[in-house]
């Protein structure tokens, strides 16, 4: 019974025995290794802050800050050029309600459905079909509602001037569409947090399974049905193709989602098309529309991140 | 199946010298003021005991009194804990566990352990016996190793003709010794175990008990048990843990006695003990 | 015999107090059919969607869609071979830079950070951030920083650079709970028979998390495969007449391609991008399917 496992450690007792047998590097180097990678994604919000930063101050140097939040004219490639960005900010904010008018109900209406009614087959179809349309890309989105759903709003429109060719109503409903899984699977996972007892205490005092849905678990699961729809409303303001295809290119300050209206994100991509020269004052309101962008999705992020932490503590 | 041999018809089970330190008569462990704390929480209070070489010494006590915190002293395990921190003597053979360099990983690979429940790697049985030989860098020939290690843990007749198949195939008490064997294939010189049987139906424990007694001649065991007779079966020594409650309401485990198995269950000097013994509480 | 026995269930049933409700009153029905419209309203606007394209597209679905380049004068002789071979090329190295990196955080957060580190914990607040930072933000960062700053110019190498740093959030998500569902119990096995950590992780942790981390990995790289804002913003990619050759080819990709067929006027180019589109959305619906089938077949209950 010889082996070269035990010979070949020290024997106990001796001095210094319990010390390690050989170095091990290894497990210094991998850590390292771990580390750096981990720092990737510190870097990469550097990265975002030192790419906004310096073009967006360049910007603000030559326009006025106020100017640019208040101005009810966005015209800069024109001459004379003209920076406000309410226009740009109004189609997002109006693409981003019609967006949210869709996706909160339904999105909603799926995650009570999934979580408290469907049994298990159920699920096992729905969620994968929801990742499905989770999936498709978004320029495709924006393909289907510029040539299927304008063109069927134009023919039912009952009265009056129906859409435009780009509208805000077609992008809005699409995009809602879009967002109907991350709310729903957002959501659903908060109220599946919802310990069983409380569902069984209220089933044993009477309740019906409306009740116990709306009254208990809808309740007790509104930190993270709330997070899902701040996510939701993140995700609207940033969507680039399905407005840049289908509610069109005009920045056009109006409550009337039947026009067409370019958005914040519709706009940077716009004028990364044009390929811009570096340094040109054009170049620059990418950079200064970015940056306002990323602030409001900022916002929400954490405000959302903050809310699914509340729900986590409380049930985890 | 084969039938649980017993230790005077155990020719099955090969006697070797299986350990690494066959020259040491001293005690393996002196414990001295020992605290172990998780956060400012002190779950542990005091305890002092010396344990002896290849005996079988248990750790009783009602739940939370701290007897599972103070095995996982004895290898480390407590490192794992981010909050845990321990205070106080663990001395392994007159050197000081918690020293400044002592290697955790070198602790561990002398000092094995079995937990709770039966917790077999999703590999093979094969791997499951392999794995701590070759992480612990073994050269030799690893299929003897596996059939002398299995023999070894009166498991080989049961699974001699499967070793390729899955490792969470096998019965829960199979499992079990599965995971004993796997302790053993490193070569230790001690086994912790923890509970090991509390997952376990009566045969399957009782095999595992007839395995701790057939290993004892090799190794240094220290179990803990809920199982009072389990430990009066077993163990050459029994200590007695309980919990103290102080003003604040804080639970602190305690050891309250620490003697020859049987003189605690016939004769023990603290009232606790003799109380927790006979039933009245625990 | 058996009149008795029927004798005897009618006079328990006088005598028992009434156990039947008066039916499911209206509004739980109408609760209940809502939110089975809600899911339902989801489910066909997917199946009008396959179909819209798949009859848009028919037409085009032959093998000039990706035998042919793109061609804006006869566009019935137009096809998507560029933009798939730019798609495979920059997914290849997007796969290449997200996949280790992902990875090794993941593995990093879940077995080394302590959680109560203030610096760790904004790591983590910050990966979730990044996971909802608009796309075309991260095109901002690709123009502004890989492809003018580092001047790495409009090619495969600035293109897949940006994705992977976009869709790296999902993949370190993905892997963080493929690593976080093996049980304590195998780590301590095996930190308990002598192996150091990173053996343990090594040997243990991440065969047992592979099928996990592979299922989040490829949902991470369908994403970015459908990705069209961020590289949109990098310019200048919408005609491009060859296949990538290098990373520091000048390329496009399908959802570009597609883009662009969409804003041309002429009805040719509506069924030109149905193809396109028929295209994408079947390599990703592949990709979907291996990923569902994989967490299927290796989901695992400890």
């Amino acid at each position: 019974m010889s082996s070269t496992l035990s010979s070949r450690r020290a024997a106990s007792g001796s001095p210094g025995f319990l010390k390690r047998s050989q170095p091990r590097y290894g497990e210094k180097v991998i850590k390292v290794l771990l580390v750096a990678a981990s720092l990737v994604s510190v870097l990469t919000t550097i990265g975002i802050v030192i790419a906004l930063i310096p073009p967006a101050g360049e910007f603000f140097s030559k326009v006025d800050f106020g100017e640019f939040l208040t101005g009810t004219n966005w015209a800069p490639l024109f001459k004379p050029a003209s920076f406000g960005v309410l226009p740009l900010v109004g189609g997002t904010l109006m693409v981003t309600l019609i967006a949210l008018l869709v996706a909160v109900p339904l999105g909603l209406g799926a995650a009570v459905y999934l979580s408290e009614y469907a049994n298990k087959r159920v699920r096992k179809i729905f969620k994968p079909l929801l990742e499905v349309l989770a999936g498709i890309p978004t320029v495709v989105y924006g393909f289907f509602a510029l040539k299927a759903i304008t063109p069927v709003l134009q023919s039912i429109w009952p009265a009056g001037d129906g859409p435009q060719i780009f509208n805000a109503l077609a992008a809005g409903f699409v995009m809602g569409i879009m967002i109907i899984p991350t709310i729903a699977s957002l959501a659903e996972d908060s109220m599946s947090a919802v310990p069983r007892a409380l569902r069984d205490g209220a089933f044993a005092l009477g309740s019906s399974r409306m009740q116990v849905s709306t009254r208990v678990v809808f309740p007790a699961a509104l930190s993270g049905i709330v997070a899902a729809v701040v996510l939701g409303i993140s995700r609207a303001l940033g969507e680039t193709m399905i407005v840049a295809i289908a509610a069109g290119g005009q920045p056009n300050l109006s409550f009337n989602p039947l026009e067409g209206m370019q958005t914040m994100t519709a706009f940077i991509a716009a004028a990364g098309i044009g390929d811009l020269p570096t340094g040109s004052t054009g170049y620059q309101t990418i950079f200064a529309v970015g940056a306002l962008l990323f602030v409001m999705t900022l916002v929400m992020n954490l405000l959302s991140i903050r809310l699914v932490r509340k729900y986590r503590e409380v049930y985890e | 199946m084969t039938p649980p041999s017993d230790a005077t018809g155990g020719t099955r089970i090969p006697q070797v010298a299986f350990r690494s330190a066959p020259s040491l008569a001293g005690p393996v462990f002196e414990v001295g003021s020992l605290s172990v704390f998780y956060g400012d929480h002190e779950a542990v209070r005091d305890v002092n005991m010396t344990i002896g070489h290849r005996q079988i010494t248990a750790m009783i006590g009602p739940s939370g009194c701290g007897k599972s915190t103070v095995l996982r002293c004895f290898n480390r395990m407590n490192d794992l804990v981010p909050s845990a921190r321990v205070a106080g003597k663990v001395h392994y053979h007159n050197e000081d566990l918690y020293g400044r360099d002592v290697d955790p990983i070198e602790v561990r690979r002398r000092i094995g352990m079995v937990f709770q429940k039966p917790n077999p790697f999703p590999k093979s049985i094969y791997d499951n016996i392999a794995y701590g030989p070759r992480v612990g860098g073994f050269q030799g020939n690893l299929d003897d190793l596996v059939e002398e290690t299995l023999t070894h843990a009166a498991l080989w007749d049961e699974v001699k003709d499967k070793l390729k198949t899955s490792a969470l195939a096998l019965s829960g008490g199979q499992q079990q010794r599965l995971c004993i064997a796997r302790t053993i294939a490193v070569k230790p010189e001690v086994i912790l175990m923890d509970e090991p049987c509390s997952a376990l139906d009566p045969i399957a424990t009782a095999k595992i008990e007839d395995l701790m007694t057939h290993l004892a001649r090799e190794f240094t065991i220290i179990v803990v048990t809920h199982n009072m007779q389990q430990a009066a079966r077993v163990s050459d020594r029994t200590a007695f843990f309980t919990a103290d409650v102080d003003d604040a309401g804080v639970r602190h485990g305690r050891l309250v006695e620490y003697d020859e198995t049987e003189r605690i269950f016939s004769n023990p000097s603290d009232q606790r003990t003799e109380d927790y013994i006979s039933g009245r509480f625990g | 015999m058996s009149s008795k026995v029927i004798d005897r269930d009618a006079t328990i049933h006088q005598d028992a107090p009434r156990l039947k409700g008066k039916g499911t009153p209206l509004r739980e029905r109408v609760f209940h059919l809502s939110l089975w419209v809600s899911l339902a309203v989801a489910v066909v606007f997917l199946a009008s969607l396959l179909a819209y394209v798949l009859s848009e597209g028919w037409s085009r679905l032959d093998p000039r869609l990706w035998m042919n380049f793109p061609d804006y004068i006869d566009p019935t002789q137009g096809g998507a071979q560029s933009a798939i071979m730019g798609t495979v090329w920059v997914i290849g190295f997007t796969a290449a830079y997200c996949l280790p990196t992902g990875i090794l955080t993941a593995i990093y957060l879940e077995e080394y950070a302590d959680p109560d580190k203030w610096w760790n914990r904004a790591i983590e607040i910050n990966i979730q951030n990044l996971a909802a930072v608009p796309s075309i933000v991260y095109g901002i960062l690709g123009l502004g920083i890989i492809s003018r700053g580092l001047g790495f110019g409009q090619t495969v190498l600035t293109a897949s650079l940006t994705l992977s740093l976009l869709v790296l959030p999902v993949v370190i998500i993905s892997s963080r709970e493929a690593i976080r569902a093996v049980p304590q119990s195998i780590r301590q096995a095996s930190l308990a028979l002598g192996a150091t950590q990173w053996q343990t992780i090594w040997r243990q942790v991440l065969p047992a998390a592979v099928p996990g981390m592979a299922t989040g990995s490829i949902l991470a790289l369908s994403r970015a495969i459908g990705e069209a804002a961020p590289l949109l913003l990098l310019g200048g990619l919408t005609f491009i007449t060859f296949n990538p050759s290098g990373v520091q080819s000048q390329f496009t990709v399908l959802p570009i391609q597609i883009f662009n067929w969409i804003s041309q006027s002429r009805a040719e180019f509506v069924s030109l991008a149905s193809a396109a589109i028929v295209i994408l959305l079947a390599i990703l619906l592949a990709m979907n399917s291996v990923a569902i089938w994989l967490r299927n077949r290796y989901s695992r209950t400890w």
